[in-house]
């Protein structure tokens, strides 16, 4: 009936619906605050990494420029220098990454079986027992570290990074078990049938077969572990006593009374970007993934 | 005066040139039950959304009554909406599902039990009031979600395909509630589907959409007799009717070699030396090879009460000799075999021309 | 016809009741005997390092014990007696039922708000990630960038700023206000992660059901309260459970936001957890280490008591859409 005209072009933007109420008061007051929080979470970062580079007369009188002063006097990261060397922030930062890479693995190595087994190898009882795990992730560390430190000083690991490596792991289990219980129950079943039914040794079904399917899951579980541990100072504080034996966090934490004293916060700040930078580099890698891990277990 | 009329109604999505309802005319008169059928992606369900006010209009206006409510609100229009989902609350049961519209508009407690309880009667739900969704069957679901738009006594109904996700049987029984429903309560009824054979049974008037365009908009048995295009005639009737390339010769269409006479008012409609053939299943007779179109049997379809012939022949085309498939409808149980070559005859009053270009239909 | 239809019954396993997945049948009955050796090392790191200890410090807050060259003598409540009567506790109990509370009405009420807007906000992900990025910062980073935002001289970020309009230098970190100033980091902090649960939870909720809202005739806060909020309230549920556990257990934010950074803070600022700490690591006095276990026994009992209310209140029957 109708012929369609040529060359008649769509609107750029169709017409919404009407009364969408899009441009209410209260919607634009709402997108007014959203916008400005967002600014000031990057206002935040801004002002973190500039003043890393800052004299303290700046951080505290340009907070918002561009640092100058240390360029000017031809020593831009001497602020990291400080941290690095004099706060042992160098050293504090090599034996981070290796606990905290240790930690995770030990974590992973020890959860994935135990989440397979709660969840795939249908014992009677699993579930009442997988809630017996989950439960203790609602217990504060506080609860513990009295006679946590006991027991471990009674075996001389206390001030020990092997006596803190075992507790991070210990403690993180329920967390961990609580991740791989839900990504091992998603997994269909047709695959371990499949292997059963090829012969494979229950052991060879879940190095082979399993394993590689909840990849997904263990490696979030790796990477939200890797940044809790990184970013974990309570535990750190009650048993790390030795400099030398510091973690990142630890150390920030003993150069923070130091700092102010001396008035050191150029070094302060550069200190605590050595902490947070490289775990916002991996956030920037992997937003989607840390995000939906983090909240996974909440959004059911 | 109409009672819902869509005045040159143009709606256009992101990024696509080709408009989704394209320059719609249609009115629909007071108390009809007017359906919109069609293909997916026609642009039916669009045309209903901006009836109902959930999609924008580009161009154009649509009218309810008097008023051109083509920049109003959904909740200034009085229409009702059943969706296809049935958008039943979750959380709430039966009773508070029907009510919630009367509920929002601030209708005394009182008068909202009242209505709720008439409708809940008028569509046997009395007896789940207090049930939630979840515990309802698909047809009781459905019965529901029209509870909660009757119960509004609006204006007009918007009922976006409601029977498509109930089973076969079950859309045949809900099929005739929803028509007699209709009938007895009066209410102006604008009603989507893409099932040709609903569209047949429940509407007084069915428009065809295709492309956003309405290719045609009449009662069912116009549209079966009097298809205004190639499009309505293959798409309405089951199974589709025929339609054929045939070559004009002097007085004839010539059909894979077997001249259809054609009467003084079609052959004074004919331009050009092709025309398209349209004919039904049912408007062909079986006869000997020579009398009637030459085909070749390639399946027998038995259903006791009729027999479908599905035949091929071969054609001069361009480019060759092309196959076409012709379908017959004959009296059950005939002896009709796969293989056999029989004509297929078209009776002279069971004979539509198309214009093979435009795709018009040629009137008498 | 028989034979096809009794094979599939066999396959199913014994009498009936079908086990879970790939667990019936004889050959798989060898899958069970990997039970105990996979959840061995996971099932003992935890009941050594956390269900003893806590149980433990159960038994400990039942002593008097001043740490290392003490040894522990039972005491029964006295411990516990005296920890309710001093004011440190209580303004640790006060202070942190205000961060549980008063932080989490604001943090929900904070991520509802962000939620509504940002659903239908262009760029909507990406304003989720920037506020996101908070939660992987180190808490003790954090209440050092707040220590700086908010020294109480003309010094402090916010009270830069506030110069900036000619407003006076406000002492943020007093021990009257460090409170009301910590909830408020708190809230910073933890709304990017409550409102991408949030979100995640809202966004499950078919358009449709707010078209009909629309058709209805709903206002945004009517929309609100009968189809947004009923249906994500299980969601709700679940963070606020999260809330309640982690708000309890604020430590680093305050101990460096109210003190000096080396030793505790003043006590009108103290939390529970601080509590603890003070009274077993801190480096201040004379360790109370029955004392401080009592304080984390009350820490874990009003987890408990906190979640169990929670999960009531929220209880309902699972929605399917």
């Amino acid at each position: 009936m109708t012929v369609a005209d040529v060359g008649r072009k769509a609107p750029r933007r169709p017409k919404p619906a009407p009364g969408a109420g899009r441009r209410s008061p209260l919607r634009v007051l709402g997108m007014v605050v959203v916008l400005a929080f967002s600014a000031f979470n990057l206002l935040v970062l801004y002002w973190l990494i500039a003043a890393s580079f800052k004299t303290p007369v700046e951080i505290f009188t340009k907070p918002f420029a561009l640092p100058v002063r240390w360029f000017q006097l031809g020593r831009p990261l001497r602020n990291f220098a400080y941290a690095w060397d004099q706060a042992g922030f160098g050293d504090a930062f090599l034996t981070t990454v290796v606990l905290v890479a240790a930690s995770s693995a030990a974590i992973v190595l020890v959860s994935a079986p135990a989440a397979y087994a709660l969840t795939r190898l249908g014992v009677r009882g699993s579930g009442p027992l997988t809630n017996l795990i989950a439960v203790g992730m609602g217990v504060p560390f506080q609860t513990v570290i009295i006679p946590l430190f006991i027991g471990l000083s009674t075996v001389h690991l206390t001030d020990s990074l092997f006596g803190l490596f075992l507790v991070y792991v210990a403690l993180s289990i329920p967390f961990t078990v609580f991740l791989l219980t839900g990504f091992f129950r998603s997994l269909s079943d047709e695959m371990e049938e499949a292997a059963a039914i090829d012969g494979a040794s229950p052991l060879r079904t879940f190095f082979a077969v399993m394993l590689p399917l909840a990849r997904g899951g263990l490696i979030t579980a790796l990477i939200l572990n890797a940044i809790g541990l990184w970013n974990e100072t309570l535990l750190a504080i009650v048993f790390l006593q030795s400099q030398a034996h510091f973690t990142l966090a630890r150390a920030l934490f003993t150069f923070y009374g130091a700092a102010e004293y001396q008035s050191e916060y150029g070094g302060l700040i550069a200190g605590v970007t050595i902490l947070v930078l490289p775990m916002l580099v991996l956030y920037l890698v992997l937003a989607r993934r840390i995000i939906t891990g983090l909240t996974l277990g909440s959004g059911k | 005066m109409a009672d819902v009329s869509f005045r040159g109604a143009t709606r256009y999505y992101a990024g696509v040139d080709r408009p989704a309802v394209d320059r719609l005319d249609l009115e629909v008169a007071d108390g009809e039950f007017l359906v919109l059928v069609g293909p997916s992606g026609c642009g039916k369900s669009t045309t209903l959304r901006m009836l109902a006010g959930l999609e924008g209009v580009d161009e154009g206006q649509v009218w309810i009554g008097d008023r051109d409510v083509t920049a109003l609100p959904p909740k200034d229009r009085d229409i009702a909406m059943v969706f296809q989902n049935y958008a039943l609350y979750p959380h709430m049961t039966v009773g508070e599902n029907i009510g919630f519209h009367l509920k929002v508009a601030k209708v005394p407690r009182d008068e909202r039990e009242r209505r709720v309880r008439k409708a809940a009667a008028l569509l046997g739900l009395e007896s789940y009031l207090d049930r939630k969704p979840a515990r309802l069957s698909g047809g009781q679901r459905q019965r529901v979600a029209m509870g909660r738009a009757i119960v509004r006594q609006p204006r007009v109904f918007c009922m976006d395909e409601p029977l498509s996700n109930l089973d076969a049987k079950l859309r045949v029984q809900t099929r005739t509630q929803i028509a007699s429903l209709q009938r007895r309560l009066g209410v102006t009824t604008v009603y989507v589907t893409h099932d040709q054979v609903e569209a047949m049974t429940m509407g007084d008037r069915v428009a065809v959409l295709k492309d956003g365009v309405l290719q045609q908009c009449d009662t069912p048995i116009g549209l079966f007799a009097k298809p205004a295009n190639l499009f309505v005639a293959g798409f309405i009737g089951s199974p589709a009717m025929n339609l054929l390339p045939a070559r004009v010769d002097g007085d004839s269409a010539v059909i894979g070699g077997h001249a259809v006479r054609l009467t003084r008012g079609q052959r004074a409609k004919l331009s050009g030396d092709e025309v398209m053939v349209g004919v039904r299943p049912e408007g062909v007779d079986v006869v000997d090879f020579d009398d009637g179109i030459p085909v070749v049997v390639d399946v027998v379809e038995e259903l006791g009460s009729d027999q479908f012939l599905y035949c091929s022949f071969d054609q001069a085309g361009s480019g060759g000799l092309v196959e076409h498939a012709v379908t017959a409808r004959v009296a059950g149980m005939s002896p009709n075999e796969r293989g056999a070559k029989v004509g297929l005859l078209p009776r002279r009053e069971a004979v539509h021309l198309f214009d093979p270009v435009t795709g018009s239909r040629l009137e008498d | 016809m028989a034979t096809i239809v009794a094979a599939p019954a066999k396959e199913r396993g014994a009498a009936g009741k079908p086990g879970p997945v790939g667990t019936s049948g004889g050959h798989l009955v060898r899958k069970r005997r990997l039970f105990w050796p996979f959840l061995t090392p996971a099932l003992v790191l935890y009941v050594v390092f956390l269900v003893a200890p806590t149980i433990v410090t159960g038994v400990l807050s039942f002593t008097r014990w001043a740490g290392a060259g003490d040894t522990p003598q039972f005491s029964g409540f006295t411990g516990y007696l005296r920890m309710f009567a001093s004011d440190s506790f209580r303004s640790a109990l006060v202070n942190t039922l205000m961060y549980v509370v008063v932080g989490g009405a604001g943090t929900f009420l904070l991520a509802f708000l962000f939620t509504m807007v940002l659903r239908d906000m262009p760029g909507g992900k990406l304003v989720r990630t920037i506020l996101f990025f908070p939660n992987i910062v180190a808490p003790v980073a954090l209440a050092m960038f707040f220590s700086f935002l908010f020294k109480s001289d003309d010094k402090g970020l916010a009270n830069f700023v506030l110069g900036a309009f000619g407003v006076n230098p406000v002492r943020f970190l007093a021990p009257e206000n460090v409170t009301l100033t910590v909830i408020g980091a708190l809230v910073w902090a933890s709304s990017g992660f409550y409102i991408t649960i949030l979100m995640a939870a809202v966004d499950r909720i078919p358009p449709y059901l707010y078209e009909d809202a629309e058709i209805a005739g709903a206002s945004a806060w009517q929309k609100f309260r009968a189809i947004t909020l009923p249906l994500t309230w299980d969601v709700v549920g679940v963070a606020g459970v999260l809330w309640t556990i982690n708000a309890l257990k604020v430590f680093e934010l305050v101990f460096v936001l109210a003190g000096p950074g080396t030793y505790s803070p003043p006590t009108a600022a103290w939390t529970l957890g601080i509590y603890v700490f003070d009274r077993s690591f801190g480096s201040q006095g004379t360790p109370d280490y029955g004392g401080a276990s009592a304080c984390a026994v009350v820490m874990i009992a009003l987890t408990s008591v906190f979640v169990v209310l929670l999960r009531r209140l929220m209880r309902r029957d699972t929605i399917q859409f």
